[in-house]
């Protein structure tokens, strides 16, 4: 119940946002009959009244899991962006072992496996993509090697 | 007979000791591109295109080896659908709708099976189509003008309306948040960005890859995270793999329909193998109806995309081949390696290069074969897949995820909205809205709107021009007794009788 | 086996740097692969392989986004200095500079090779159209704008837009937004929509129609060039018609801008020894392109020039304000 009125509002609101800002688009007067503004309205305004539906029509409520997963999946969103953004400047073989050794962690919380498979993952998908499809990545930070 | 002759002499190019071991590594190699999620036949194709100049291959043998990795990789896109909920490439999205039900209920290696053969017969199908019919269906692409392409569309999203379950509005939501998505970037029929905030790598749109992978394979972390491992395919008991002929035999008249839809949409510029796909699975489940239990494991369910795609992916070739107009991503990488080879495709190829035209179509058939042959004992291998802990498993299929999606376009920015699109995914499955129709909206959104909007231009606004031949018109019914009436029918049908007193 | 990996390496998308000696060139297509810019990388790159101006493959990387923006920046902003680096460009790369597409990034940011090739524009019709020459669907849009309309490869404002344009304002006609056009996903498509009769012409480049000229599907009313192009000498230029109009898309290369003088006469000169080569020469007949070489120092002055005059032209017709 709850939730999907907390959602729906949310949905709604980021519907509403989404109709404002086209029509902040400067149109040359080269322009179709429709025009760039149409559709992106006409969808948020559909959206829209789907989210006025959930709020007042909500459906049964989810269940959520216990305060310490969402931790637990928090760590996890963490360690994936944290992992994007490592990709290009330190190569893939440190970063990819941490991350994966680190969600590894996160679905079974046992120290020797997960240090296991981060690095075993790490190496396996390296050989795999760089000799196997030839994906050209880069190991190791460039700078090591000049 | 002139196709005999003609046959033979594809044949006669296309079949040597060379080129048969070229079919069989490349359909290997598009198998295991297809099956990882991120990597799909359009990149997996275009990685592999310097593979054939290095090689010093000349143009029959390259194109042999390219056309074994498009089809390997149509076949392989269904394993990771099958096997883990994460579909491999965009055309495989709807085949993990039954696909995992069935695994999950201890039958993947059925489901493996029957969707291998399912992808033989729409490739086989669609590739004697092919060989039949190409120089007079190139003619069709010159009856889809913008009219006709947004009822085709349209078509597409009445049957969207057919996909929402329980709950009518969160299905409609889900389309919008993908159309609304879709309409990010340099709007085409104004030239100006939209809804980017300047962002430069928000001006080509967002990739629908990146979607797909974020909202099936990140989210699906996720819930493995929630769950610890629990109630998912992985770890349950495995059947020997055995060939459900039950199965099979009761979905042929599923496989011919859908690879029939699927051609078709495959022919059409700019449809594709996801539509083909999306279409077969919609009509089939309008067909076998509420009793059909379509979405729960049902054979139908897993037979009707696969043979669709397979059929839309050989269908694709008729317009790149005779009008130099490529269907989908693959076939444009297709004919960037054709043309690479100093072969231009357009109508005068049949003509003029028909040593090309026969080979290929010979090395197609060769390809599906060797295909068939080698998935069936390779389920073995892909059902043990099922066998690796999770602990191993999904940290090994996000790292895939992230080396796929970084092989796009080489920004971390790909990789970040992919992880956002996880945690959308996690959260619109926890709220039971389903995503299948946000991907959906990604993929046909902008195109749906760039036809209606040249229509218009066209037509000087006029929206009668919109039912004005034919074929739209047509569309515009099967869309309407198709998809749109049966919503408000069912109700109605299934009201049990006033009890009497 | 070795060999064979290192060669399953050439191309990949994901080399970001090889590093030692080693180096292969890169030549990035800033599009996805299949389009001009893809063609030129992989094409220019075969043959300085193949006759031996580089010593190793030269991996095309593939960096779709914002209509080559994407690219562009990356190389301003992170290889100003990569000596390997080869980038494809052509006339859309001037007009989105000149329509200031590229977030604010001009054309001295980077340093234009040459170009080594040049495809003509092109006004079609299809076969059964009544419109025989320039002049007639010239006429027919100055009494009734909307009784023509124009399909094209490439978005609303794109050089396939201006073509007709700046035909028609050469023609006296100024009522430019009464002009009807529809950009669709490439030349191929644009042509299907004019033989299918959904648009009654279709503005393009030569190598996107010769395949439907062969097949006599379509008629060209004019090419944009100042000259008849070798092989197609039946089809008048516009300028012949009276209309002065020159439009080529041109296919060449820019280098990062901060490489050092001698690495840029380096590609200057393998760029000239394709041009040179008997394969390019095939290559060109085969797709329809015209000799156009400019390569080396005067090139950036005429990438300059041409970025000027499109600028201008957006201005008069109220692309760009």
């Amino acid at each position: 119940m709850a939730s999907d009125r907390i959602f729906g509002l949310v949905f709604g609101l980021v519907a509403l946002a989404y109709i404002a800002s086209p029509t902040q688009i400067q149109t040359s007067f080269l322009t179709d009959p429709i025009g760039p503004k149409a559709f992106p309205i006409g969808v948020g305004i559909i959206a829209a009244i789907c989210s006025i539906y959930m709020v007042f029509r909500p459906d049964p409520e989810t269940t959520w899991p216990a305060l310490r997963t969402f931790a637990s999946l928090g760590i996890a969103v963490v360690v994936l962006v944290a992992y994007a953004l490592a990709l290009v400047p330190l190569g893939f073989l440190i970063p990819t072992a941490i991350a994966a050794g680190l969600l590894s962690y996160q679905i079974s919380p046992r120290l020797g496996p997960a240090v296991a498979s981060g690095i075993g993952l790490s190496i396996l998908l390296f050989v795999v993509f760089k000799f196997g499809l030839g994906l050209g990545l880069v190991a190791l930070p460039r700078g090591l090697f000049g | 007979m002139e196709l005999f002759a003609n046959l033979a002499l594809g044949f006669s190019i296309a079949f040597s000791p060379t080129t048969l071991m070229l079919a069989i590594i490349g359909c290997f190699l598009g198998t295991i591109i297809g099956a990882l999620p991120g990597l799909g036949p359009s990149n997996g194709v275009a990685i592999l295109i310097p593979l054939t100049f290095t090689l010093g291959l000349d143009a029959t043998s390259a194109l042999v080896l390219m056309s074994a990795v498009y089809y390997g990789a149509m076949y392989g896109g269904r394993i990771s659908s099958i096997l883990l909920n994460i579909p491999g490439d965009e055309p495989a999205l709807m085949t993990t709708l039954d696909g995992y039900p069935m695994a999950k209920a201890g039958r993947a290696g059925d489901a493996l099976v029957l969707s291998g053969v399912a992808s033989f017969v729409g490739a086989f199908l669609a590739t004697i189509g092919l060989m039949l019919l190409a120089p007079l269906l190139a003619r069709v692409a010159f009856l889809f003008g913008p009219a006709e392409n947004f009822a085709l569309f349209l078509l597409a999203f009445c049957a969207l309306a057919g996909m929402a379950g329980k709950n009518q509005a969160k299905g409609v939501l889900a389309a919008c948040i993908g159309l609304g998505i879709a309409m990010i970037g340099v709007d085409n029929n104004s030239g100006l960005p939209r809804l980017t905030g300047g962002n430069l790598h928000l001006f080509d749109g967002i990739d629908f890859l990146v979607a797909i992978v974020g909202l099936f394979a990140v989210a699906e972390v996720f819930f493995f995270i929630e769950s610890h491992g629990r109630n998912t395919s992985i770890g349950v008991r495995l059947e020997k793999v055995t060939i459900p002929i039950r199965d099979i035999w009761s979905t042929r008249w599923t496989m011919l329909r859908s690879s029939g839809v699927g051609f078709v949409a495959g022919i059409l510029p700019g449809a594709g193998a996801s539509l083909g796909s999306f279409v077969a699975y919609m009509s089939e489940k309008s067909i076998a109806g509420p009793k059909g239990k379509f979405g729960t494991g049902a054979a139908k369910g897993v037979a009707a995309p696969e043979a669709g795609n397979n059929a839309a992916a050989g269908g694709a070739l008729v317009p790149m081949l005779t009008l130099g107009v490529p269907g989908s991503g693959t076939t444009a990488v297709l004919l960037a390696l054709l043309v690479t080879l100093n072969i231009t495709p357009g109508p005068t190829l049949f003509t003029e290069r028909p040593e090309v035209v026969w080979g290929l179509i010979a090395s197609l058939l060769i390809a599906n074969f060797v295909l068939l042959l080698m998935n069936v004992p390779l389920v073995k291998v892909f059902v043990r897949v099922l066998q690796v802990p999770a602990w191993v498993l999904l940290p090994g299929v996000t790292m895939i995820s992230f080396v796929g999606i970084f092989s796009l376009s080489g920004s971390y920015f790909d990789l970040l909205l992919m992880v956002a699109f996880g945690a959308l995914g996690y959260v619109l499955r926890k709220l039971d809205i389903p995503t299948v129709p946000v991907i959906l909206g990604i993929l046909l959104g902008g195109n749906m709107e760039d036809a209606l909007r040249r229509a218009m231009v066209l037509s000087d606004g006029d929206w009668t021009f919109l039912f004005s031949s034919p074929i739209a018109i047509g569309l515009w019914t099967a869309a309407v007794l198709g998809f749109v009436l049966p919503i408000f029918l069912r109700p109605l049908l299934k009201k049990p009788p006033a009890p009497e007193t | 086996m070795k060999r064979f990996l290192q060669m399953v390496g050439a191309g990949a998308v994901l080399t970001l740097s090889v590093t030692g000696p080693v180096t292969a060139a890169e030549c990035i297509a800033p599009a996805n692969p299949g389009g001009g810019w893809d063609f030129t990388c992989r094409q220019i790159g075969k043959i300085m392989f193949d006759i031996g101006a580089v010593d190793k493959p030269v991996q095309v990387t593939n960096m779709a986004g914002a209509g080559g923006g994407l690219a562009f920046n990356h190389v301003v902003a992170e290889r100003a200095d990569d000596a390997e680096l080869i980038v494809a460009a052509s006339s859309a790369t001037a007009t989105r500079l000149a329509q200031n597409a590229y977030a604010g990034r001009t054309a001295d940011e980077v340093r234009f090779v040459g170009a080594i090739g040049a495809d003509p524009g092109v006004i079609v019709v299809a076969a059964d159209s009544e419109f025989q020459s320039l002049g007639d669907l010239v006429d027919a849009i100055k009494a009734d704008p909307s009784a023509v309309a124009f399909a094209g490869g490439s978005a609303v404002g794109g050089f396939d837009h201006l073509k007709p344009l700046m035909v028609l304002q050469r023609a006296g006609f100024t009522d430019i937004t009464k002009v009807k056009y529809i950009g669709v996903d490439g030349g191929a498509d644009a042509i299907t929509q004019t033989v299918g009769g959904f648009t009654q012409a279709m503005s393009g480049d030569m190598s996107e129609i010769v395949g439907f000229l062969k097949s006599g599907d379509v008629r060209a009313l004019a090419v944009l060039t100042e000259e008849r192009v070798p092989g197609f000498e039946d089809i008048p230029t516009a300028q012949e018609q009276g209309f002065d109009v020159v439009a080529v898309n041109w296919r060449g290369l820019y280098v990062p801008k901060d490489v050092s003088d001698d690495v840029f006469n380096q590609w200057a000169d393998r760029l000239q020894q394709v041009a040179d080569s008997d394969a390019w020469k095939e290559t060109m007949a085969a797709n329809g392109l015209a000799p156009f070489t400019k390569v080396g120092d005067d090139f950036q002055g005429f990438v300059d020039g041409a970025v000027a005059e499109v600028r201008q032209l957006s201005q008069d017709i109220g692309v760009l304000n």
